[in-house]
């Protein structure tokens, strides 16, 4: 456990599966060598298959014992599918082409293949929300378990988990080790990477990317231990806030508002039918755990007080009026623990990350 | 290099004239560089067994390597006045080659390992990865593909997809060009090691070595030339090493492989070091008394012997002990437990059944210290140890 815990709160009920904080991430980090087919954020409709495909059931993870599990690595073309492009340069370059505009591998999956699929027949009872996914930071990784290198570290400074670069070798136990898959291997430098929970960022004051461009503003920032925070509020004051699939065993610190509202649905003749909801609840279980309905049951109270009363700090937090008020990154602590380390506070906190966490300057250890 | 190194291969498939097994003779040459030195190389063959010690978490991967079988190779070794060189052939029925558009391949690839030099020379380092205070330097070549890797040089301008340079036409084959120019065309590291996790690149170039692999007919050969001295190892008299390799068909990478156990090299011409060639001296002890020793004592409480014992992880396996264990490092395992620790998994992924604990920054192994049993037990049992092996393929 590191000595503070950076967390996300992701407000479901407000995602619109814009897709904005994939692209956010997706120019920053992963549009380029090797990491093409990565998508460290996604967004993906559940229920669905999700990204890559049935994560759910490729393992890792712990068991009640505590025991790490075995799973399974995903496979490019299959799994996570193969990211095409398209033929500009022959199209640009007025070169005769006889297939016109098009792909240069056939596409045969990727993420959000199912896109606002969902489940349920149409128009009776059909339903799916967006689930948006960056990797969980947990307190217990189970990549960082998995790893026979201990290449693998999480920061004392705000619990980020990194892969250091120069300790990978390559085998993807981490990929096997992790529940989420939400760790990748990088097939060009035969590396594993991840999300890095934008830590250049975060150090200078700034929320990862994909928090900061969240069109529906659902994505909340903070330490855990900071009860000024809002992540603070919602996962420890409110308890409104929970993390997915917790009954894996590492302990994720990315919190989820579960999506509470969902039309009822139609009887046959497309009449709806009063006082039901296409929602199963059994599925939000699923995901947050038996918490849920105490959550959805504050969040219920809270709107209708809000409703009635036009007082509710819950509801005025989950508004999100600003983002002064939504990331809390305190600055001023990164600086400090620079200072401490007699570091310049432009540079990364923590250089194992760049540098290798055990190789010493020359390469000797 | 690569041009000597290409006919060096050939000339050794011709002198391939297997000698007894486990002895191998270094034979002096004017340059191992020169080619046509391999035509007076004399090859040994060797037994390669599954390293079994630890299982890890990849499903796919412990499915396809659930009865593993142990493999032969041949080797031979040169030297001169300066540099060593071995050469190693081994069957292997697909090469194997890690792709840069796939996250499931692996590739076929083999290590040589080398005793560092320490003050003490005895026993030898353990056979996976060294253990602490007794470090081991290895030599691993893979066969990938071309990589561009730009991460070593901090060049972020090339790491662009070529798709997304904004540039085309003369511009863009240029970029392409460039990039091409970067590219990783080898993939040779070295490494040293002091136990299980503990494996460290070298990168500052303090180890000048040439390992090269060659798929023919069936087979790989691989080839590895390293100075008898540097800074990490004196290699004199009788060398011991230790050879690996990987299959990718397999899913071999790290642990998933097959290993010898330590072997010693003759160098021709000089005197032998009879201390080493103890140390890999067979056991005298009675395998069948061993066998109701083991049984008596309960190791298959924490230790696998046969699949249906303790769990997997709750210590390493003894399946495969045999074959890459020294009788050394087994009778040492018994009555002092703690010399060397097989680290095993990172301590979160079984936190109720741990290995060792630290006690004033040392690894203390949690095994009952065996030295109460009799001297003749710990032989009789070092001797069933060592018939617990994988048959050869």
């Amino acid at each position: 456990m590191s000595k503070r815990q950076l967390a996300m709160v992701m407000d479901l009920n407000k995602c619109i599966g814009c897709q904005t904080c994939t692209v956010a991430c997706k120019t920053q980090w992963t549009n380029r060598n090797g990491r093409e087919y990565m998508y460290w954020n996604n967004v993906e409709t559940y229920p669905g298959t999700g990204y890559p495909k049935n994560w759910m059931e490729l393992g890792g993870g712990f068991d009640a014992a505590g025991d790490l599990q075995p799973g399974v690595i995903p496979n490019l073309e299959a799994d996570y599918g193969v990211p095409w492009d398209y033929n500009y340069e022959s199209l640009m370059g007025g070169m005769s082409d006889s297939n016109h505009f098009h792909p240069h591998v056939s596409p045969t999956w990727g993420p959000n293949w199912d896109e606002d699929q969902g489940a349920g027949a149409f128009p009776q009872d059909n339903y799916f929300f967006y689930l948006p996914r960056i990797c969980n930071h947990c307190t217990n990784p189970g990549c960082l378990s998995a790893c026979p290198r201990d290449a693998i570290f999480k920061r004392e400074e705000d619990g980020v988990v990194l892969v250091d670069l120069d300790r990978c070798q390559g085998y993807r136990y981490c990929i096997a080790g992790c529940p989420y898959k939400k760790i990748y291997f990088n097939p060009k430098i035969s590396k594993s990477e991840k999300c890095i929970l934008c830590f250049p960022r975060i150090e200078q004051g700034l929320p990862p990317a994909c928090a900061q461009q969240c069109v529906g503003r659902i994505r909340f920032v903070g330490f855990l231990d900071d009860e000024e925070s809002q992540v603070y509020k919602l996962v420890h004051k409110y308890k409104v806030a929970l993390g997915l699939r917790s009954d894996y065993g590492t302990q994720p610190n990315v919190y989820y508002v579960p999506p509470t509202e969902s039309p009822a649905k139609f009887d046959a003749e497309g009449k709806i039918i009063e006082g039901s909801t296409r929602l199963p609840v059994e599925e939000l279980e699923k995901l947050f755990g038996p918490a849920v309905h105490d959550a959805i049951a504050t969040l219920k109270a809270e709107m209708k007080k809000r409703k009635e009363t036009g007082v509710s700090e819950l509801m005025d937090l989950l508004i999100a009026y600003q983002h002064s008020d939504m990331f809390r990154l305190d600055n001023n602590y990164y600086q400090q623990v620079a200072k401490e380390n007699k570091r310049n506070p432009l540079a990364p906190v923590d250089t194992r990350y760049v540098a290798g966490k055990f190789t010493k300057a020359g390469g000797h250890h | 290099m690569n041009k000597v190194l290409t006919s060096l291969l050939s000339l050794g498939v011709a002198a391939s004239a297997a000698l007894a097994a486990d002895a191998i003779t270094a034979v002096k040459v004017a340059n191992v560089a020169d080619a046509a030195a391999w035509s007076k190389a004399k090859f040994s063959s060797v037994t390669l067994y599954p390293q079994t010690a630890i299982e890890m978490n990849d499903k796919k991967a412990n499915e396809a390597n659930e009865a593993p079988k142990a493999k032969k190779a041949e080797v031979g070794a040169l030297y001169d006045g300066k540099n060593i060189a071995l050469m190693v052939k081994w069957a292997d029925g697909s090469k194997d080659v890690q792709g840069a558009a796939s996250t499931t391949t692996y590739s076929d690839g083999f290590a040589v390992q080398f005793a560092g030099a320490t003050k003490k020379a005895q026993p030898l380092p353990y056979i996976g990865m060294g253990s602490d205070g007794r470090p081991v330097v290895v030599h691993l070549q893979k066969a990938t593909e071309k990589v561009y890797e730009p991460n070593g040089n901090k060049d972020v301008s090339t790491q662009l997809n070529r798709q997304q340079t904004g540039v085309f036409g003369k511009e863009l084959a240029d970029y392409d060009a460039k990039v091409a120019s970067l590219a990783n065309t080898d993939y040779e590291r070295v490494f040293v090691g002091e136990g299980f996790r503990s494996l460290t690149e070298v990168k500052d170039k303090s180890i000048q070595s040439n390992a090269a692999m060659t798929y023919g007919t069936n087979g790989w050969s691989g080839t590895l030339v390293r100075p008898l001295k540097d800074e990490y190892v004196n290699l004199s008299g009788t060398v011991p090493v230790s050879i690996a390799v990987w299959d990718g068909s397999k899913m071999g990478r790290n642990g998933l492989k097959n290993l010898s156990s330590w072997l010693a090299i003759s160098l021709e011409g000089q005197k032998a070091n009879a201390a080493v060639a103890g140390e890999l001296a067979d056991s005298k002890g009675n395998a069948a008394k061993g066998k109701e020793a083991v049984a008596a004592n309960g190791c298959n409480g924490c230790h696998q012997v046969e699949a249906t014992d303790a769990k997997s992880f709750m210590a390493p396996s003894l399946k495969n002990v045999g074959g890459y264990s020294t009788t050394a490092y087994l009778r040492e395992s018994l009555v002092k437990p703690s010399a060397v620790v097989v680290s095993g998994y990172n301590r979160n992924a079984h936190s109720n059944t741990p290995w060792y604990n630290v006690e004033k920054g040392k690894r203390v192994s949690t095994m009952t210290d065996y030295s109460f049993l009799d001297k003749q037990t710990i032989e009789d049992i070092v001797a069933y140890l060592k018939t617990l092996k994988a048959e050869v393929e």
